[in-house]
C-alpha cells in the first residue's frame, strides 16, 4: 500500500501530471491520424525525454499509450479509415452505425468502452502484476504457436458473407507475411533485392494503404459518381445526435465490455501475442453473442452493420491491452509488445532497466508508471469526450472534394512518416489499388490484416518449437509438458467446428419445422 | 622577376588547395550527423546519444547531431552513410554487422567503403542460464552440452551470436541446438522460461537482469576477468579455448573523408571516453567504456572479420546463389 501512495506521490506532482495531460491530448491527436501511431510518437519522444526529466518523459508516454486507440477509432467511426491498427475493426460497424444518423453514439460507444477495457487493465497491473507474469513466462515457442492458431481460427468469425472471399483474404495476409528474411535460414526471402524488405512489407503503410488509400479511392469514385448525376454530393456522416451513453445502453454493453476486458488483458501479458489477436478474438467471440441475442430484432442492424457491440468489443480489448502489456515489462524485463518495449529505451536513456530492480534500486519511478496507467485512463474519459467533436469536426467535417485530397496527403505522410522514406508512400499507393481492387471483388480487408501479423508468429514459433522438440510433432498437444498449448489447440478446434455445428443444427431445426408444417 | 613554370604551377597548385586546407584544419563548420541505422531506443541509438551529450560540451563551432535511418535490418542506414559525402559530417554508428550484411545479405555497400574513425565500447558475448537453471558452474553446462545438443537461443541467424555459438562447437567441442529469435527480450523470455537451456548475450543486454537475479552469468568472453563481474570466468579460464569473442561500437566515415576530419572526430571520442560522467553513465547501461583510435579501431575490426570470415565459410551462413 506504501508502494502504490509513493507512486501517487510522484504522479501528483502538477508538472507531472500537466505531461500526463499532455500525452492523452498527443495520443488523440496522433492516434487520429491515419499511419501516426503511439509507436512512431514514441520514437520522437525518446530522444526527447534525454533532456526531461525521466518522470515527466514517462508521464508524457503513459498517457500517449493510453490514448492513442481512441484516436484510432475516431477516423474509423467518420470515414471508416482506422487511424490506428487498433481499430480496424471497430472501422466496420462504427462507420456504418455513423452512416445510419449515429455517429455521435458510435464514438460515445468507443470511448466508453476504451476507458472500460483501460481501467481493467489499468488494475490488473496495479494488483495481480506478480501472478500473472508467471503465468506469461510459461508461454514458450509451443504455447505460442498454438496460441497463433487460435487466433487464426477467430477469422473464421469475420467471415460473415462469403467463406471463400474471407479465406482469399487471409491467405493473400499469409502469402505477404512471408516476404522479408527468414528467422529460420537468417536470409533474405521474396525481397526482390529491396533492402527496406528485409525486415517484410513495412506494416503501417500497408494498413493506410489498404484502409486509408483504399478510402480515398472509394470517396474519389463516389463524388465522381454524384457529379456525373448532377446531385449535390452528399455530405459524410456528422454528429448530430449525443455522445452520451444511456442506462439502457451501458447495461446492454456490459457483459461485451467484461468479456472483451478479459480476453485483453490476458493477450496483453503475453509477450509477443499482440494487441490485434486480442481484439479480433473479442470481436468473433462477441460475435456470436450479437447474433443470439439481437441479430434479426427490430431495430438492430446485422452483425457488421452497425452493431454497437461491434465497436465495443475492439475497442475494450485494445485498451485493455495497453496496460497488461506493461505486466512482463515492469515484473520481468520482458516487453509485452513493440511499443511497451519502447519504454525500456525511454528508461535507458535515464540508466535505468525495467525489471525487478527498477523496484529496488527506483520504487518511485517503477510505481508512479503503475498508477499513471490508472490515472490516464480515468482522466481519458472526460478529455476525449470533450474533445472528440473538435477532432472529428475539424478535418472530417469537409466537403468530400476536400476531404479526398486531405485524407490522401495525412496517409501519405503517415506513411512517409514511418521510416522517413519513400518506399514507404509506394507501399502504401500499391496497397491502396490492391486493397480497391479485391474490395470491388467483394474480399474482406480485416482477415487478411490478422494472417499479416499472425503469419509471422506462427511459423517463427512452428521453426522454434520443433527445433526444440527434435521435429516431434506431438509437443502442441502433450497433456503434461504443454497443458496450455493443448486447451489452446482444442479451442482452436472449437472455434472452426463451432460455425460447422451451428449451421448443421440450423438445417435440422429446418428441416422439422418444415416437415411440421407439412 | 620571372618565375618559371615550375612554380608559377606550384603557386597555383598551392591557391587551389589552401581552402581545401582551411576546410580541414577548421573541420567542422556545420553540425556532424551521427546516423543510427536503427530506430530509437535499443543499445546503439541510446549510446550514441550519449555520446552526442558529451560530445558537444567539447565542440564550440558545431553540434553533433543523431539522425535515425532505420530499416532492413540495419542495411538501410549502412547503404546511406556509406553513399554519403566524404567530408566528415556523415559519420555512421558502425556496429560489428557492417563487416559480416556485405557477406551475409546482398547489400549495396562494402566494408571497405568506410573508414574506421574510433571505437568506444567493445562488449563481450556471455553464456547465460535462467535463475532456476540446473547449470550452476560452466563446468556443469560444458558437460551435458558435450551429451547431447543444448538448445540455446541466440538474437538470430547468422549475428555475431550465432556465430559465437559455432564457434564454441569447434573450439570446445560443444554441441548446440539453435532457437533463433528477433531480440533480446524474447531471448529472455525464453531463458528465464526455461524454454530453452542456454543464451548466448551480449554483456550489455543482460547485465541489468544478471543483476536483478533472473538469470545467471556463467563464462564471459573478455581477456581476463571483468571489474564488473569479478565473479564470473572467462571463456578461456572455462576451458573453452576462445581467448575473446566482442561485438564493437564505432563510428565510421565514407572512404576518402579527409585525414583532418577523421583526426578531428577520432580525437573527440577519445576525449568524451575520458570523461568520467560519460563512462559512469555508459557503465549504468551495462556497456564498457573502451576507446581506440583509428588504427586500433581498424586493427579490431579486421580480427573481427577475419574470425567471422572463417565461421561464415566453415558453416555456410551465406546464401546461396
Amino acid at each position: 500500500m506504501t508502494e502504490i501512495a509513493l507512486g501517487f506521490a510522484t504522479l501528483l506532482d502538477p508538472a507531472v501530471l500537466g505531461f500526463l495531460m499532455i500525452g492523452i491530448l498527443a495520443g488523440l491527436i496522433v492516434g487520429s491520424i491515419p499511419g501516426l501511431n503511439d509507436n512512431i510518437a514514441f520514437a520522437i519522444f525518446i530522444p526527447l525525454s534525454f533532456s526531461l526529466s525521466s518522470t515527466y518523459a514517462l508521464a508524457l508516454m503513459v498517457g500517449l499509450y493510453c490514448s492513442c486507440a481512441v484516436g484510432g477509432s475516431i477516423p474509423a467511426i467518420m470515414v471508416k479509415v482506422p487511424g490506428t491498427a487498433s481499430s480496424v475493426l471497430t472501422a466496420i460497424d462504427g462507420h456504418a452505425m455513423a452512416r445510419s444518423g449515429k455517429a455521435g453514439q458510435a464514438l460515445g460507444i468507443a470511448i466508453t468502452s476504451s476507458v472500460f477495457g483501460g481501467v481493467s487493465s489499468a488494475l490488473v497491473l496495479l494488483l495481480f502484476a506478480p501472478p500473472m507474469a508467471a503465468f506469461a513466462l510459461r508461454f514458450g515457442y509451443v504455447e505460442n504457436f498454438s496460441l497463433g492458431l487460435l487466433g487464426m481460427a477467430s477469422v473464421l468469425g469475420l467471415l460473415g458473407g462469403s467463406m471463400i472471399k474471407g479465406l482469399i483474404s487471409a491467405v493473400l495476409g499469409l502469402l505477404v507475411a512471408t516476404v522479408g528474411f527468414s528467422q529460420q535460414t537468417g536470409l533474405p526471402r521474396f525481397t526482390l533485392g529491396i533492402d527496406s524488405l528485409y525486415e517484410g512489407v513495412p506494416f503501417v503503410p500497408l494498413l493506410v494503404g489498404l484502409f486509408g488509400v483504399t478510402a480515398v479511392l472509394d470517396l474519389a469514385e463516389e463524388l465522381i459518381r454524384d457529379r456525373r448525376k448532377g446531385a449535390t454530393p452528399r455530405q459524410m456522416p456528422r454528429i448530430t445526435d449525443s455522445l452520451m451513453l444511456d442506462w439502457r445502453m451501458t447495461k446492454r454493453l456490459l457483459p461485451t465490455w467484461l468479456q472483451c476486458s478479459a480476453i485483453g488483458n490476458v493477450i496483453g501479458i503475453i509477450p509477443g501475442a499482440g494487441m490485434l489477436m486480442a481484439i479480433y478474438m473479442g470481436y468473433e467471440r462477441i460475435s456470436h453473442r450479437y447474433k443470439r441475442l439481437f441479430a434479426g430484432k427490430p431495430g438492430e442492424p446485422e452483425w457488421g452493420e452497425g452493431a454497437p457491440e461491434g465497436i465495443a468489443a475492439p475497442e475494450a480489448a485494445n485498451n485493455a491491452v495497453v496496460a497488461s502489456s506493461m505486466v512482463p515489462l515492469l515484473s520481468l524485463g520482458i516487453p509485452g509488445n513493440s511499443v511497451s518495449a519502447l519504454f525500456i529505451g525511454a528508461l535507458m536513456i535515464q540508466g535505468m532497466v525495467p525489471g525487478p530492480l527498477l523496484f529496488i534500486d527506483h520504487p518511485d519511478i517503477a510505481w508512479m508508471i503503475i498508477v499513471a496507467f490508472l490515472v490516464a485512463n480515468v482522466l481519458m474519459w472526460p478529455v476525449s469526450y470533450a474533445l472528440v467533436r473538435t477532432i472529428s469536426g475539424l478535418v472530417f467535417r469537409m466537403p468530400k472534394a476536400v476531404l479526398v485530397p486531405t485524407i490522401s496527403l495525412l496517409c501519405l505522410t503517415g506513411a512517409y512518416s514511418d521510416e522517413n522514406s519513400m518506399f514507404s508512400i509506394g507501399v502504401a499507393l500499391a496497397a491502396g489499388v490492391v486493397g480497391y481492387v479485391t474490395r470491388r471483388l467483394g474480399i474482406p480487408h480485416a482477415p487478411l490484416i490478422l494472417a499479416l501479423v499472425l503469419g509471422r508468429t506462427i511459423e517463427d514459433n512452428l521453426g522454434n518449437a520443433l527445433a526444440i522438440s527434435g521435429g516431434d510433432w506431438t509437443i502442441f498437444v502433450d497433456p503434461v509438458g504443454h497443458p496450455i498449448s493443448l486447451a489452446l489447440i482444442l479451442g482452436a478446434a472449437a472455434f472452426m467446428l463451432a460455425p460447422l455445428a451451428a449451421e448443421t443444427r440450423n438445417r435440422y431445426r429446418r428441416r422439422a419445422t418444415l416437415k411440421m408444417e407439412a | 622577376m620571372r618565375m618559371n613554370w615550375l612554380s608559377k604551377s606550384l603557386v597555383a597548385a598551392g591557391l587551389a588547395l589552401a581552402p581545401a586546407a582551411a576546410l580541414a584544419a577548421d573541420f567542422p563548420t556545420k553540425d556532424v550527423r551521427i546516423v543510427v541505422p536503427f530506430k530509437p531506443g535499443g543499445g546503439v541509438d541510446a549510446s550514441s546519444r550519449i555520446l552526442a551529450e558529451y560530445g558537444n560540451k567539447h565542440m564550440t563551432k558545431a553540434k553533433l547531431e543523431v539522425e535515425n535511418r532505420a530499416g532492413g535490418d540495419g542495411v538501410v542506414g549502412q547503404t546511406f552513410a556509406a553513399k554519403a559525402k566524404a567530408d566528415g559530417y556523415t559519420v555512421l554508428a558502425m556496429t560489428s554487422s557492417v563487416v559480416t550484411n556485405p557477406i551475409l545479405k546482398q547489400t549495396g555497400y562494402k566494408l571497405e567503403d568506410f573508414r574506421p574513425v574510433a571505437l568506444y565500447n567493445t562488449d563481450p558475448e556471455v553464456i547465460a542460464v535462467g535463475a532456476d537453471s540446473p547449470f550452476k558452474t560452466i563446468g556443469d553446462l560444458v558437460a551435458a552440452s558435450k551429451q547431447r545438443p543444448l538448445t540455446t537461443t541466440i538474437a538470430g541467424i547468422a549475428t555475431s551470436h550465432h556465430m559465437a555459438g559455432l564457434a564454441l562447437e569447434d573450439a570446445a567441442g560443444m554441441k548446440f541446438t539453435y532457437v533463433p529469435t528477433t531480440g533480446f527480450g524474447a531471448q529472455l523470455q525464453a531463458v528465464m522460461g526455461g524454454h530453452v537451456e542456454l543464451g548466448l548475450f551480449p554483456l550489455g543486454e543482460i547485465k541489468k537482469h544478471a543483476d536483478a537475479g533472473t538469470v545467471r552469468i556463467l563464462s564471459v568472453a573478455a581477456d581476463s576477468r571483468l571489474d564488473i563481474l569479478p565473479e564470473v570466468p572467462t571463456w578461456q579460464e572455462s576451458g573453452l579455448a576462445i581467448k575473446r569473442w566482442t561485438t564493437f561500437r564505432g563510428w565510421a566515415v565514407p572512404k576518402g573523408t579527409p585525414d583532418a576530419a577523421v583526426k578531428y572526430l577520432s580525437d573527440l571520442l577519445g576525449k568524451i571516453s575520458a570523461d568520467p560522467a560519460y563512462i559512469k553513465q555508459m557503465n549504468d547501461y551495462g556497456f564498457l567504456v573502451a576507446y581506440k583510435d583509428a588504427a586500433g579501431f581498424t586493427e579490431e575490426v579486421n580480427d573481427y572479420a577475419e574470425v567471422t570470415a572463417r565461421v561464415i565459410a566453415k558453416h555456410g551462413l551465406t546464401e546461396k546463389p
